[in-house]
């Protein structure tokens, strides 16, 4: 049952000190009067050195009272302890000197405070130090103040072998001078004996925050032993009481520009949730990280293989180390809480322990959000806020959602009023796999809509573009499996989710087909904010790349309440957008025609029209001024065009009268003719100054104007008489 | 269903699969959508959107006491019982009971006295916890063992000899469980969804915190909602002939200013009548002739009949009161056969019509669970 863990952090062998006196700092196992001696001969006027070289020489029994070479060498050693700290020779030798009481035990407390390592801390010195613990006469006090002084430097100690070679006779200290002893809190190597001895110490003792901790900690390694539950208010004595030196530990450590040692202290493992308040429901609360109670019902008794509690698990190192044999803990949702157990998270397969994760969250999702009649959800917003947030942080980090949020939101679209923590829910939502199209209407699309025609434009923007990220989510997903499976194989073979390659598609397409019809009646709606616009252009942005962004053979073009809106935006950047999306359509579409027939898929005809009769449309608009032509979109009567008095209005929405680029044209002929008085848009027509406007467009940073020109406009015929349309079916 | 998987994934030490390909593995597992047809539980709430049943076997009495022991029986009968739904517990076995009575106490031990460890395997003072298993309390062969848990205590200032006094008892049961809700579940998870406690509060949360704890499941507060004090009203005066139910007591809440509570009883020989009038086909009729199709029949109860029995008892209130019933809520029913109240109290008074309650409110836990 023994369980005996390395609990130290790699050893901080790169630690190197820039300070002078620790030259050869490392060498610790050095006799130390070597070490002083053949730093003599460099510093040998250094007086901080010759103070310590009191310290070691100093024979026993000299008296301190009305000694003042012991006071100045003490200022001496004080200084520069809190200034930079000690070097590992200056700790041995003043360590020694305290324990060994040879100057009394006046000065020893005065020395441990001082002892501020500037880098490490010789094991040897702290076993000698254990030794004096031994056999001198310390007060127990002294002794006290020792063993904290070992706890807060225990990072700092550069070995530890022989310390936990020694870890029965620490252990004694506990038992027979009742010393503070939580140090071997760390060199835990936990025995049955032990713990019954502790038992009976605390029945002798009472509660004692010191044998609390310890407990706590076998607690962890054998919860099978021994049971305890802390209460709130001791959580923080074992932390405290090395402030003074944590404080000037730092303090030394910032100056020295070294990091600050680095320690994920057992103690934060002990319980580190603050409960301010109690709360009525508790729900939303993550399980604190335990290991599990029940072994002999778990392991099967053949199998005798040992496993390492998540618990125990301080560093990635360690998380790595032990990757193969890592017992998940009693409460799957306790995985949330620790960035380090979310690292294995990712690599658990066991569906077991999904399920009990999924328990866990759509639990406390469905009561937060769900069964709390009393308006639960408003009354502490504050902390569903966090939890949410921390559910997506861990979904945007595993890159995957969880199926239990995915229920749940089916049931929460339904009555959420699109307000209550639309961040959140919109960022649940858009992590949502993939929906069969027989179900993707009734699950997502009528409560969407709803929502989406009764909430404010902020709303529809949000919704946009949580469905943008969802598609993209999806789409991606699908280049995965693409990349791994020959296309024509349908997804069903890989994924358990029982969808072929042509059901994904469906799903896509209802969706992209949905999000066209919002976007349709909500540009409406909104008198085509260019806000609103702006999102749903980010959207079409994703839709016109799936064939070769993602390897998706389906291109679904926008509908025309969306185009046309796009069009005539009176925003430059939209229609630029516009055209980029027009532009990326037909590299898509091309490339998917010369694919087709060697890779079995089929673009539908129509998707091909349809482009082809918005790149006529755009062309004749934008380029040859020939707006409301026969057989374009937008066809409006004759009388209907003369009543509105608009002179030339087939000139209307070209590159100069569009009123996105009026300005420009505006500009652009100032620039070009200075002097003229009256202007005339028109002159820009001409061969010459149009393509040095197009320069001049292009130059302002329209790029998806420019890819958009250059692909469907030969210039050579850019006279006026340029034909756009270059796609045929 | 899909059983075959577990066999790899049984314990937590094969949960690491080293394979070359574990990224694929991870999308299968990750993309175990909840609509994805081999998702663990078939039977999405999203998707098939549960409801209580429509329609339910009219209760027949069960001779429920030759199989069940008579103290836990007396025990379960005797005591109003505060219902909590649970998750299915993770690893629980029904083999070690024993254990987890050890390692409850020393549990509630540690939690009485803060700050005191308690070793497992040494015997408690202050409390004892037994669990029992209920034999026999099962209808279906899906069903789980009912689990009875008591804790005894002395009180604070007894004699050293006086034995124990239970101060606290609960149970966890699941009776007819929807079979393809549980044969959905993996093995190593037992579902035994309806929680009832009676006892000190703090006593109920250590209880359901150590369960929390030791198998990973969630307690939620179950309440007997509306549609379901209507369904047992239906279903306890369905006995009447058998078994007199000596009264209907219903009480309501009106949502007037100041808030109005109407208690509302009527003899049990009119509610009888009243049922008799809205079940289908007449019962009255001649014996004979009915045959098996009738006993059918007559053996299930629709929600429309017990819809028309509510109907019937309100109009005839509104008759003498003006009153309109309906604006307002059901908090409790109660009869000769048991009292249930909208806040998840629920008293069994007969043991003879337990299996039907319990049938019923397994049902009700069963809706409330997560996936």
């Amino acid at each position: 049952m023994a369980a005996k863990l390395n609990l130290s952090g790699p050893p901080d062998s790169d630690t190197s000190s820039p300070n002078d006196q620790s030259v050869s700092s490392r060498s610790s196992n050095r006799s130390l009067r070597v070490a002083d001696k053949a730093r003599r001969k460099n510093e040998a006027e250094d007086p901080f050195v010759l103070a310590l070289k009191y310290f070691s020489d100093v024979e026993a029994g000299t008296p301190v009272y009305g000694n003042d070479d012991v006071e100045r060498n003490m200022v001496l050693v004080e200084k520069v302890a809190y200034s930079k700290g000690l070097s590992p020779e200056a700790i041995s030798i003043m360590l020694e000197f305290a324990m060994s009481l040879r100057m009394g035990t006046i000065l020893c407390p005065r020395v441990l405070k001082c002892l501020i390592p500037a880098a490490v801390v010789p094991q040897e010195a702290v076993v000698r130090a254990f030794v004096w613990l031994g056999v001198g006469k310390i007060p127990v006090s002294t002794q006290i103040l020792f063993i904290k002084w070992v706890l807060t430097v225990f990072d700092m100690i550069d070995a530890k072998d022989q310390l936990r070679a020694i870890y029965g006779f620490i252990f004694s200290f506990v038992t027979e001078e009742n010393l503070v002893c939580v140090f071997i809190f760390f060199l835990v190597v936990v025995r049955v004996f032990r713990v019954r001895k502790l038992l009976e110490l605390q029945s002798k003792l009472g509660r004692q925050p010191f044998l609390l901790n310890l407990l706590s900690l076998y607690k962890v390694f054998c919860p099978d032993l021994v049971t305890l539950s802390i209460p709130s208010r001791i959580k923080s004595v074992f932390r405290n009481h090395n402030m003074p030196w944590r404080s000037a530990l730092i303090a030394v450590q910032k100056r020295d520009g070294s990091q600050a040692a680095s320690s994920i202290s057992p103690a934060s493992t002990i319980k580190d949730k603050t409960n301010p308040r109690k709360r009525k429901h508790c729900h939303l609360v993550l399980p604190a990280l335990c290991s599990v109670v029940n072994k002999e019902a778990q392991t099967e008794p053949s199998s005798s293989r040992k496993v390492v509690p998540l618990v125990q698990l301080h560093s990635f190192a360690q998380l790595l180390e032990n990757m193969h044999r890592i017992e998940l803990p009693a409460q799957m949702g306790s995985l949330l809480g620790s960035s380090l157990a979310l690292q294995y998270l990712d690599c658990v397969q066991d569906e077991s322990a999904l399920l009990r994760l999924n328990f866990w969250l759509g639990y406390a999702l469905h009561e937060e959000f769900l069964f709390c009649g009393d308006g639960g959800a408003s009354q502490n917003s504050e902390e569903a806020l966090q939890f949410l947030n921390k559910l997506l942080s861990t979904q945007h980090f595993l890159q995957e959602g969880f199926s239990s949020s995915e229920a749940f939101l089916y049931k929460f679209l339904n009555v959420w009023d699109g307000s209550l923590l639309r961040p959140q829910i919109l960022g649940l939502l858009s992590n949502i796999p993939v929906i069969p199209s027989s179900q993707i209407r009734r699950l997502l699309f009528e409560p969407l809509m709803q929502l989406f025609f009764t909430s404010s434009l902020f709303f529809k923007c949000g919704l946009m573009e949580c469905l943008n990220n969802m598609l993209l989510k999806w789409l991606t997903w699908h280049s995965v499996y693409a990349l791994e499976d020959d296309l024509d194989i349908s997804l069903n073979s890989h994924t358990s989710i029982n969808m072929t390659l042509s059901g994904f598609k469906d799903s896509v397409m209802e969706l992209v087909d949905f999000v066209g019809r919002l976007a349709s009646v909500g540009l409406q709606l909104e008198g085509c904010h260019s806000l609103l616009l702006s999102f749903i252009l980010d959207f079409y942005e994703t839709v016109c790349d799936t064939f070769l962004k993602y390897g998706l053979p389906l291109v679904v073009i926008p509908p025309t309440g969306v185009f046309y809106p796009a069009l005539f935006a009176s925003d430059p950047v939209s229609v630029d957008r516009l055209a980029y999306i027009m532009y990326r359509y037909k590299v898509n579409l091309t490339s998917a025609k010369s694919q087709e027939t060697e890779q079995a898929f089929h673009i539908s005809r129509q998707t091909f029209r349809e482009f082809n009769h918005y790149a006529v449309v755009m062309v004749n608009c934008l380029w040859n001024s020939k707006m409301f032509q026969p057989g374009m979109g937008i066809q409006p009567g004759e009388e209907l065009l003369l009543k509105s008095n608009v002179p030339q209005y087939w000139m209307s929405f070209d590159l100069i009268h569009h009123p996105a680029f009026m300005s420009y044209a505006v500009d652009f002929h100032q620039k070009c003719w200075p002097g003229r008085k009256d202007m005339d848009l028109n002159s820009i027509k001409h061969s010459k100054p149009w393509s040095w406007y197009l320069e001049y467009l292009f130059s302002q940073g329209y790029d998806g104007l420019k890819q958009f020109v250059q692909s469907n406009i030969s210039r050579q015929k850019a006279a006026g008489d340029g034909q756009g349309n270059s796609l045929s079916t | 269903m899909e059983k075959h998987h577990n066999s790899v994934t049984r314990t937590p030490l094969n949960s690491v699969v080293v394979q070359r390909r574990s990224k694929s593995k991870s999308y299968r597992l990750s993309y175990r959508s909840c609509l994805g047809a081999a998702s663990r539980l078939g039977l999405t709430p999203a998707l098939t959107a549960r409801r209580l049943n429509t329609s339910r076997r009219a209760p027949k009495p069960h001779n429920i006491t030759e199989k069940v022991d008579a103290e836990q029986l007396t025990l379960l009968v005797k005591t109003e019982w505060q219902l909590s739904y649970v998750t299915p517990l993770y690893q629980f076995r029904h083999t070690q009971l024993k254990s987890y009575s050890r390692q409850l106490s020393a549990f509630i031990a540690a939690e009485k006295q803060q700050g005191m460890a308690v070793e497992v395997e040494g015997p408690q003072k202050t409390f004892r916890v037994s669990f029992s298993l209920v034999q026999g309390l099962t209808e279906s062969d899906d069903d789980a063992e009912t689990v009875l848990v008591q804790i005894y205590s002395k009180p604070l200032f007894a004699r050293q000899d006086e034995p124990q006094k239970p101060v606290w008892s609960g149970w966890l049961t699941c009776i007819n469980g929807n079979p393809e809700y549980l044969g959905s579940l993996p093995k190593d998870f037992i579902c035994l969804p309806l929680f009832g406690s009676s006892g000190a509060e703090g006593l109920t949360t250590l209880v359901k915190s150590w369960f929390q704890q030791s198998f990973d499941c969630c307690f939620g507060p179950l309440e007997i909602s509306h549609t379901s004090l209507q369904w047992l009203m239906a279903l306890w005066t369905n006995c009447h002939n058998e078994y007199s139910i000596q009264h209907l007591k219903m009480i309501w809440t009106l949502p007037a200013v100041p808030p109005l509570q109407v208690t509302y009883t009527v003899n049990s020989e009119d509610a009888w009548e009243l049922w008799g009038s809205v079940r289908k086909g007449n019962r009255g009729g001649g014996g004979g002739g009915g045959g098996g199709e009738e006993a059918e029949e007559e053996s299930s109860i629709d929600i429309e009949e017990v819809r028309r029995f509510m109907q019937g008892l309100q109009s005839h209130f509104y008759r003498h009161f003006r009153l309109d019933l309906s604006a307002g809520s059901l908090n409790q029913v109660s009869t000769a056969l048991g009292s249930a109240k909208y806040s998840g109290r629920i008293k069994i008074s007969n043991s003879r019509y337990m299996i039907t309650t319990l049938t019923l409110l397994t049902e009700c836990a069963l809706l409330k669970m997560p996936i």
